[in-house]
């Protein structure tokens, strides 16, 4: 277990952006190091634990997600129209930080946790593919589209905030 | 200061043509305090992934609570061993310690006597009974390895 328990952080913060859950995210997290423990005699075979280990977790994510499907996010909390800046008034920090988020977590799920693999954990476009079972050309088409979309909601937030 | 360095490093990062090296230096760039105003939009971006990675954490709790159900896995499939299968490996030993003694035996004193073949045995006067001592020997072994490996079976 002191192998793969190093890892939770990292695979917490891959099912927190699946899920967009903090509590299934840590269950998430438990189960997976749960089977990595139960394989623990195979591991001498796998040669990537850490690839391994992410890629049972983004599949319980997946599982989760999809089961989850029809129920209302509870940390997708929708904005009361007060709240909104007023087209006048530029917005403050927090606001396009808080606006940031809402827009990655408006991403698809891939996408999500492509930027989620590149930019936070700071994975190869080869050691993503790896993980999420894509090539490392879908890699870069999903981490592009992300990117654009994150760009123009920035670019939006500037624009409104003038 | 000039920061077309960085504005040309932001546009490859939209384009997704920057290295790890570099996407580390824009993060670096943008978690500084003073950042020019024609960039400080993109801000946003980089300061909501840090502040993601830093509250992303599982604490000690966390670990306690994963060993437990490891070690709760654990005890459930530990069998509580009788005397008979601790010993069941000995008899399982002993039993092949005594079919290799007479597989060496066997070698030794010749399976089968082609027919004229005067046997050592036979040219000693006085001593025309040893090999069928030999192969009592054997056969007594025989049935006492089959004995034990019918009891390591048993067990």
């Amino acid at each position: 277990m002191n192998d793969v328990l190093p890892l939770k952080d990292k695979l917490f913060r891959l099912a927190w952006r699946i899920t967009l859950n903090r509590a299934e995210a840590e269950d998430i997290v438990q189960d997976t190091l749960v089977r990595a423990w139960d394989q623990r005699e195979e591991w001498s075979a796998i040669r990537d634990p850490e690839t391994f280990c992410l890629t049972v977790c983004r599949n319980l994510a997946l599982d989760r997600s999809k089961r989850a499907v029809h129920l209302p996010l509870p940390e997708q909390e929708q904005e009361p129209p007060d709240s909104q800046p007023a087209p006048d008034e530029a917005l403050s920090g927090n606001e396009r930080l808080r606006m940031a988020r809402a827009a990655m977590d408006e991403l698809p799920e891939v996408q999500r946790a492509i930027m989620e693999l590149r930019d936070i954990e700071g994975m190869t476009y080869q050691e993503i593919a790896k993980t999420l079972c894509v090539t490392e050309t879908q890699v870069k088409v999903y981490l592009h589209r992300a990117r654009t979309k994150i760009k123009t909601r920035i670019k939006e937030m500037d624009d409104y905030g003038l | 200061m000039d920061y077309k360095y960085i504005e040309q490093l932001l546009q490859r990062y939209w384009e997704c043509e920057t290295s790890l090296e570099e996407e580390a230096i824009l993060r670096t760039f943008f978690s500084q305090k003073d950042i020019p105003a024609e960039l400080l939009p993109y801000a946003c971006l980089f300061k909501a992934e840090e502040e993601m990675k830093e509250e992303a954490r599982l604490g000690e709790e966390f670990d306690r609570k994963v060993l437990a159900a490891v070690g709760e896995t654990h005890t459930t499939k530990a069998q509580r061993l009788s005397w008979s299968s601790r010993l069941r490996p000995l008899y399982k030993a002993a039993a092949l310690v005594a079919i290799f003694l007479t597989i060496g035996l066997a070698i030794q004193h010749g399976w089968t006597r082609p027919e004229g073949e005067v046997g050592v045995a036979e040219a000693q006067p006085g001593d025309s009974t040893s090999i069928e001592k030999v192969d009592e020997a054997t056969a007594e072994t025989e049935a006492v390895a089959d004995t034990m490996l019918t009891n390591a079976d048993t067990y």
